[in-house]
């Protein structure tokens, strides 16, 4: 038997006890995970660290009030406790009609480059030499940086069941380092990061994240204060990856159907200039957040989420689908949340160079949180890391600035999508320009 | 847990540690959510495992397993000498650890109500009580109420070849009201929350009006909130908001690990006079049930009142037993672990500034146009930099002296030091109730940070309107 067939097999017999003891809907998600991490700290090697766990999850529905257990390890008793736990708690959930049914079983394409044997097959001094190569090459691109950071591999896998006959099981792999690199020169400070990642290690360059780390701080030397003002603002890919995850996962339908969320009575409407288009696609062959099902069972289908900026589609999980009257989407976690995945904006005309040429005043956000409130859309963000642009040129990095306006506000004066984009793993991350934003500044 | 704890420190030892900790340990947590009438999830979680670290040489190896068991925790050990053993060539800093005095203790909290021993039927009542509150307090305007609660027990043993083994038992309660609102063309939340080093007293403790009524009053408020003005002002703190200031912009600048690695803009500061002299910053894990508290860290240093600044002038920082090795300090018991899968890190606990001496009147007096900036919500900082941000859920103009209008949720942003020495009045009243789970190097610890009203000049305000 297969470790796959173990945890489905698993995962079937609670489904098959939870049902005994009244559980009207159940599916139960149970797995393994293994971890090597080499942390860096000080320009050096500061510890290496490993895991191993087991979990699993069960949820239970009766009347539609659900029960949720989730238990670490791999104690028969445990596992037993957690079944009679999930089933107690439905039984004590106020009743759900809006709860329909959990989903049934569906074939789904197989997503390919999910596992990589090589990643897999790493050891402890695989990765250790992983993280002397950054040191090395950010120490010799810029002696007396300081570098920070972590070099890190999972490997897991697992399986879901459900009292509706669903039957899955995944494996995956990943892998990614992350870099800090802090240069001081007098007063001045420099700092910036970079990462790297993927489910195959031979989708990374891993040994030349540092270096990458030490030009961006670098380039964040001699930052000025700048004057409060309107500008216009260029979204590089790491803030424009930000801001268009945080717009897609408000589109989630718990969401709207509650009446919480900026996008509420918004479906079928413009909300952003033509310029946008974003497709949600989990099956992008090697992307990080892709898979053949959800958390819940259903099969993945990419899903246009902002159409020429019109809100075309919102996200469903298996409840929110059934309130509608609709198919879930895909976007179902075990817990009952809803997550978006791969994020696909569709490319302009002009690359990212051409669109900042044209700003005559403006900033460059190079990476930030750009964080909306979930009601009412209301944008203060602050410019972690970005430049002043006059003239077409960047002139300097920004200290103390900020951002501030709505999202609703912000998207129909969103002008112009790059024709080229930063390209990670399952996602695509491209320039965006939004005209007329409010910046407060320290001058 | 205590025979698995000590025989693996005994073959750590016989193998060649310099020096090893376990941590053995088993969590139960049950949570509740209520929403619009519903109670819509209950859920419950367990977990056991171990964890064991290592220093080998000149490097630290770390290994967990979900499990108890013997075999197990022998597996965990190979892996952690193995780990250190296979990164030591690269290390540059090499590790080190102050002197222990071995601690045997019993630590058993006990909460007035434990977590566990109040039905989930009960629980549920309380929350639909809060909520049937807010939804009164906020009539029509209500569009959606979520109340959640959640407690979980944690036991512990901690054991080092020192000889230390400290027995532990400690559990935690949190309960948040958040009120959704709209006045038909707008959409705004308002939430409320507590947390204690306790158990489900919590709900017995709190009211629905502390709780729902309050947070229903925000979201109400905010609909009629004109959005807030962009550019540098003076800002009125309140006590929440400066929590977030001594937690985000100084507390974490205050981490030993980060002022060691060069990383602090705290580094080489250490006697300095970085504030106005009515400004005193602790960290202090001994306040009974706040919820950052505890007897022990992570690594069994009894935990303590830990002077930041005092009188304006930097007098510490927080240590591990490594950081008060490599800074010749006394450990400070700053030490934390989420779990037993992590690895101890320097950590704050429950951080405030003292009160000061100035009425909350006085310090409006002195303010010509400026921002009363409330309800404390979230912050972050980049210590390298210096550099903080703090979200307040509300604010209100402060104009010739005088509250003036109501505006909307709104994040400042400035830098450390500069905003320490601009704070030009301590107030003298105090409130520390902001309960949170602070995050760093993906390990989340229970803290709270609170103060008196403070006053700070030259402050950046990321509103919406350039007015």
């Amino acid at each position: 038997m297969t470790s796959t067939d173990y945890y489905l097999n698993l995962c079937a017999d609670c489904v098959k006890k939870a049902v005994r003891l009244g559980a009207e809907w159940c599916d139960v998600d149970a797995g393994t995970s293994r971890d090597i991490s080499v942390t860096i700290e000080k320009s050096g090697i500061k510890a290496a660290d490993a895991g191993q766990g087991e979990d699993l999850a069960i949820r239970c529905f009766i009347r539609g009030g659900m029960g949720y257990a989730a238990v670490s390890g791999r104690d028969t008793g445990d596992i037993g406790e957690a079944v009679a736990r999930a089933v107690a708690l439905a039984r004590e959930a106020t009743p759900d009609p809006d709860f329909k049914r959990l989903p049934e079983p569906e074939d789904a394409p197989e997503v390919e480059g999910l596992f990589d044997d090589a990643v897999a097959g790493m050891s402890v001094e695989d990765v250790v030499r992983i993280a002397a190569a950054n040191l090395e090459a950010g120490r010799a691109a810029e002696p007396g940086v300081i570098l920070s950071g972590s070099i890190g591999l999972t490997v897991g896998e697992g399986a879901l069941a459900s009292s509706t006959g669903v039957a899955v099981t995944a494996r995956g792999t990943s892998i990614e380092g992350v870099i800090e690199a802090l240069i001081r020169r007098g007063e001045d400070t420099g700092y910036y990061y970079e990462f790297d990642f993927g489910r195959h290690r031979a989708d990374c360059r891993l040994e030349a994240v540092a270096e990458a780390a030490v030009a961006g701080a670098r380039r964040f030397l001699g930052a000025r204060r700048i004057s409060s003002g309107r500008r216009t603002v260029v979204l590089g890919p790491l803030a424009s990856y930000g801001f268009l995850g945080a717009l897609v996962s408000a589109a989630n339908a718990e969401s709207i159907q509650r009446g919480r969320g900026y996008l509420c009575g918004k479906l079928g409407q413009a909300i952003a200039s033509p310029h946008l288009t974003i497709v949600d696609d989990a099956l992008v062959p090697r992307g990080l957040k892709s898979g053949a099902h959800d958390g819940e069972g259903t099969r993945h289908r990419p899903l246009a989420v902002i159409e020429r900026g019109v809100l075309a589609s919102l996200l469903h999980n298996s409840y929110t689908a059934g309130k509608a009257g609709a198919a879930s989407t895909g976007h179902g976690t075990h817990g009952g949340g809803i997550s978006p995945t791969n994020l696909r904006p569709a490319l302009g005309a002009r690359p990212a160079a051409d669109l900042l040429r044209e700003v005559a005043e403006g900033i460059y956000l190079e990476s930030g949180e750009i964080r909306p409130d979930p009601a009412s859309g209301d944008v203060s963000a602050s410019i972690d890391f970005g430049f002043y642009i006059k003239d077409g040129r960047v002139q300097y990095p920004v200290e103390s600035a900020m951002l501030g306006g709505s999202v609703l506000d912000w998207l129909p004066r969103l002008d112009a999508v790059s024709s080229d984009a930063r390209e990670e793993p399952g996602l695509l991350m491209p320039t965006l320009r939004i005209q007329d934003v409010q910046v407060a500044g320290a001058e | 847990m205590e025979d698995l704890a000590r025989y693996v420190c005994d073959q750590a030892r016989r193998r060649g540690a310099a020096f090893a900790d376990v941590r053995a340990v088993h969590r139960r947590a049950e949570s509740v959510l209520v929403q619009d009438g519903r109670a819509d999830k209950l859920s419950s979680a367990t977990d056991r495992g171990i964890g064991v670290r290592v220093l080998v040489g000149r490097c630290w190896g770390f290994a967990s397993a979900d499990s108890l068991e013997r075999s197990r925790a022998d597996r965990c050990l190979d892996d952690a000498l193995a780990l250190a053993r296979a990164s030591e060539a690269f290390v540059t800093d090499p590790a080190a650890i102050a002197h222990v005095e071995p601690v045997q203790a019993e630590d058993r909290c006990e909460p007035e109500v434990p977590p566990g021993s109040m039905p989930v039927r009960e629980k549920i009542a309380r929350l639909l009580e809060y909520e049937r509150a807010a939804r009164a307090e906020g009539g029509s305007a209500v569009v959606n109420s979520v109340v959640t609660y959640s407690d979980g027990q944690r036991d512990q043993v901690l054991a080092n070849t020192a000889g230390t083994l400290i027995r532990s038992s400690g559990s935690r309660a949190v309960c948040s009201c958040m009120i959704v609102a709209s006045d038909g063309k707008i959409l705004q939340r308002g939430v409320e929350h507590r947390g204690i080093a306790g158990g489900a007293e919590l709900l017995r403790r709190t009211t629905p009006e502390e709780l729902g009524v309050r947070a229903a009053a925000k979201a109400l408020a905010l609909l009629k909130a004109k959005p807030a003005p962009a550019g540098r002002f003076t800002v009125l703190f309140h006590p929440s908001i400066t929590g977030l200031l001594v937690h985000e912009a100084l507390g974490h600048n205050a981490e030993a690990d980060a002022v060691w690695a060069g990383e602090s803009i705290l580094e080489g500061r250490l006697g300095d006079l970085l504030a106005a002299p009515g400004v005193s910053i602790y960290d202090d894990s001994t306040l009974a049930g706040a919820f950052g508290s505890y007897a022990y860290d992570s690594e069994g240093t009894a935990g303590r009142r830990r002077p930041i600044i005092e009188n304006g002038r930097l007098v510490g920082f927080l240590h591990s037993l490594e950081t008060a090795a490599k800074f010749q300090a006394a450990p400070t018991g700053s030490a934390r672990a989420a779990s037993y899968d992590c690895r101890p890190i320097v950590r704050m606990t429950n951080t405030f500034m003292a009160r000061g001496t100035v009425p909350f009147a006085g310090m409006l007096a002195g303010v010509e146009r400026g921002v009363y900036l409330e309800d404390g919500h979230w912050g972050y900082v980049f210590v390298q930099k210096g550099q903080f941000i703090c979200h307040a859920g509300r604010a209100r103009m402060i104009e010739r002296g005088r509250l003036g209008e109501p505006l909307r949720n709104v994040s400042i942003s400035s830098m450390t030091l500069d905003t320490l020495k601009h704070i030009d009045a301590v107030g003298d009243d105090f409130e520390m109730r902001m309960p949170g789970m602070c995050g760093k190097q993906g390990q989340a610890a229970p803290t709270d940070c609170g103060g008196p009203h403070v006053r700070v000049r030259e402050v950046v305000v990321g509103g919406q309107d350039g007015a």
